[in-house]
């Protein structure tokens, strides 16, 4: 957990020393700190950085829709990262210091809204697509050289989503979403009848496959896209079905680097009301509870991570944006509420913008 | 708190709109008074495409060409007047895919074609046999091909008589695959039925929300669909110059009639069901808003005469194309954003898909 004193040392003197008054007294009063892409009430796009309250602290303009964020205090940075198709990442200071600085995806290249910084904060991958080629690729960035793009690893899939670092430093693991897109075609999906998804793990150090896992043959237009990695290193994960609408696979499910992978028991009326489709998923700080969203769905699923099934259910319209909060979660939406679920004790909020599909919990 | 909560989201929902008798009309009228009747459509004229490809193998002339050239493009018409209800039956079996497989980004489906005609491959001729084949080579695009592409002047005369009868066998699965669609949109406990009466048991759509929310999501991304499958990928962009033949239906010239019967169809299902008349006071111009610009996107279209090679190069038919692509973004917030809040769906910010 990266509480209010980490987050000062992390972010310098020079971040308190910034903030306006009224966003220090935020900061004072905060224990946690999120942040989330949004949508600003004129309509453009930003990302902003939450206290625990829900107080705002801070906010950058995008140049279009953000999708999530990674920081590191080691760099004392964040990204955010377009959405896919997206072409730029924005590096932030959350103290405010230094301007944001936009990266540009290069050639052949672009986003797929998520990455995330080596433990020493030195370099910077994000998912991306080489999308002549229709493969995912990891964009290495060097964070001591104004970013520079360094090189790439291969996903060893197509339509990579998010990607974690595993408790190990060493290991990511990939959500390979299996969908084939290309920039000519705006979001047109290319490949639906030969979706191929997979969870991989790659060594972050040369790039090399570790293990790479896939659903039954069956499920091939499961397409898996969010992930957590829980304290036993169980990377939970969330899909979104391709298929008929008539047809309700389970959509939740867990891999291991031991080779495990595994769907869980959802109920009948659980899967109806998520609507073949996860937009985030979390794990509780204490580990013992996994929350997934469906803002199709309007729906938040809490599930216990050892019994591996559902514990409670709530509503949310247009929710999607889940972080651990306590115990329990925050969850966002894009009609901009904010509430506490399966114990996070929190007053429901509104802001004036929207929440994107995912919320941090920043440490 | 959960109350205060509760209070909140509703208050906070815009306007919440019970079960009404103007949705389930809505409903009603959206599946029994356009998707049935326009699929059925379709189906009359694969039937008639099946019929003239029958007439071209067994009299192969240029007066019989010239009818299965016609008949094709009504067929493929009446297609892309229903393409975009990517539900039900269209969604089962790969149905949508195996009638039209576009784009075809790598031309893969084009390679597959010219394999089959050249090794006049015999496998593709029944029909258990082409449904083992690749999508791309079951479907409108390979039709065209064999009706349209290089070597297809000797459909005309017996020379002809593989690719015609690879062309009879494609057009005979289009046949059946809208039969299946028509069958699929009759059946008891399908697809019109849980739209048109959604309950709890279903697996799809259990209230009217979610079925309104189905139908506003259709044409929602229809648009999307057309603006960035249709015509976005072959106009000008900036520096990149224009690529004709990344168009739909190039070789035919049905590359605009494709997309009037795209929009015409998703303007149908607005209209006739009355889907943006069935919201409240604030929001009664929202019809004849919808209406006016898909109007618009007529007019434009009616302006874009010349065969896209050469609209591409005319700088009023560039403009006709452009202004097409601003409509469909005009009338995809519209639909997708302005009724959507209007009929209180949930159609937002998060929830649009693939992310």
């Amino acid at each position: 957990m990266w509480q209010r004193r980490a987050f000062l040392q992390a972010a310098g003197v020079g971040f308190a020393a910034s903030l306006l008054p009224k966003q220090l007294a935020a900061l004072e009063r905060s224990e946690l700190v999120f942040a989330s892409s949004v949508q600003t009430a004129s309509g453009g796009y930003g990302a902003v950085l939450l206290g625990e309250r829900g107080d705002l602290i801070a906010s950058i303009d995008l140049p279009d829709r953000g999708h999530d964020i990674t920081i590191s205090r080691e760099a004392g940075r964040g990204v955010v990262f377009a959405r896919q198709p997206g072409t730029f990442a924005v590096v932030f200071d959350p103290s405010g210091r230094a301007a944001p600085v936009t990266l540009t995806s290069v050639e052949g290249r672009h986003f797929f809204g998520h990455g995330v910084f080596s433990p020493d904060g030195r370099l910077l991958y994000a998912t991306e697509s080489d999308f002549e080629a229709a493969q995912g690729v990891i964009g290495v960035y060097d964070a001591t050289d104004g970013y520079r793009r360094i090189g790439e690893f291969p996903t060893y899939g197509t339509g990579p989503h998010e990607m974690l670092l595993m408790a190990d430093g060493v290991t990511f693991v990939v959500a390979n979403g299996g969908i084939e897109t290309h920039p000519d075609y705006g979001r047109a999906e290319l490949n639906i009848e030969t979706m191929d998804p997979s969870v991989v793990f790659i060594d972050r150090r040369d790039g090399r496959l570790v293990g790479q896992l896939r659903l039954d043959a069956g499920l091939h237009q499961l397409s898996i896209r969010h992930m957590a990695v829980d304290a036993r290193q169980r990377v939970w994960f969330g899909c979104q079905y391709r298929g008929a609408a008539t047809e309700r696979p389970q959509l939740v499910g867990y891999a291991t680097m031991d080779g495990e992978i595994k769907l869980i028991e959802l109920p009948p009326e659980t899967l109806g009301s998520l609507r073949n489709y996860v937009g985030s998923v979390a794990v509780s700080a204490n580990s013992h509870r996994l929350a997934i969203s469906s803002p199709e769905g309007d729906l938040l699923v809490t599930v216990d991570t050892e019994g591996k099934r559902p514990v409670l259910v709530d509503t949310l319209r247009n929710g999607c944006g889940l972080a651990a909060d306590g115990d329990g979660f925050v969850a966002t939406s894009g009609e901009g509420a904010m509430i506490g679920i399966a114990g996070a004790e929190r007053e429901p909020k509104r802001f004036d913008f929207l929440f994107d599909n995912h919320m941090l919990r920043v440490g | 708190m959960r109350l205060v909560l509760a209070l909140l989201l509703m208050l906070a929902a815009g306007p919440a709109f019970a079960q009404s008798p103007m949705r389930a009309e809505v409903l009603s009228l959206a599946v029994n008074g356009v998707i049935r009747p326009e699929i059925a459509g379709f189906k009359g004229r694969a039937s008639g495409l099946e019929s003239a490809m029958g007439a071209l193998c067994a009299v192969p002339s240029e007066a019989t060409l010239s009818v299965a050239r016609q008949q094709f493009g009504l067929a493929a018409t009446a297609y892309g007047r229903v393409e975009f209800i990517r539900i039900g039956p269209l969604m089962e079996d790969n149905r949508a895919d195996r009638l039209l497989f576009f784009p075809d980004r790598k031309g893969i489906g084009l390679r597959q074609v010219q394999a089959i005609l050249a090794e006049q491959d015999v496998t593709v001729l029944d029909a258990a046999g082409l449904y083992g084949k690749s999508v791309a080579v079951q479907g409108f695009g390979a039709l065209e091909f064999v009706l349209y592409g290089t070597g297809a002047e000797a459909l005309a005369a017996a020379e002809g008589s593989f690719r015609c009868r690879y062309g009879q066998a494609i057009a005979h699965n289009i046949g059946s695959i809208a039969d299946q669609l028509a069958m699929g949109w009759y059946r008891k406990g399908g697809v019109a039925e849980h739209l048109t009466r959604p309950v709890q048991e279903n697996a799809d759509y259990r209230t009217e929300t979610e079925a309104l929310e189905e139908l506003v999501g259709l044409v929602s991304h229809g648009l999307e669909a057309v603006r960035d499958t249709r015509i976005n990928p072959f106009i000008a962009q900036g520096e990149v110059a224009a690529k004709p033949k990344q168009a739909l239906f190039w070789r035919s010239g049905l590359t605009m009639a494709m997309v009037g019967a795209n929009l015409e169809g998703m303007e149908t299902l607005v209209s006739v069901s009355g889907m943006a008349r069935a919201v409240g006071e604030a929001d009664v111009g929202l019809d004849n808003s919808i209406g006016f610009e898909f109007s618009n996107a007529h007019r434009a279209l009616d302006l874009i005469t010349l065969p896209v090679e050469e609209a591409v190069l005319d700088p009023k038919q560039v403009a006709a194309l452009s202004y097409l692509v601003i409509l469909t973004q005009s009338l995809q917030a519209q639909i997708g954003e302005q009724l959507a809040f209007a009929l209180g769906l949930s159609v937002g910010f998060s929830s649009l898909d693939g992310d």
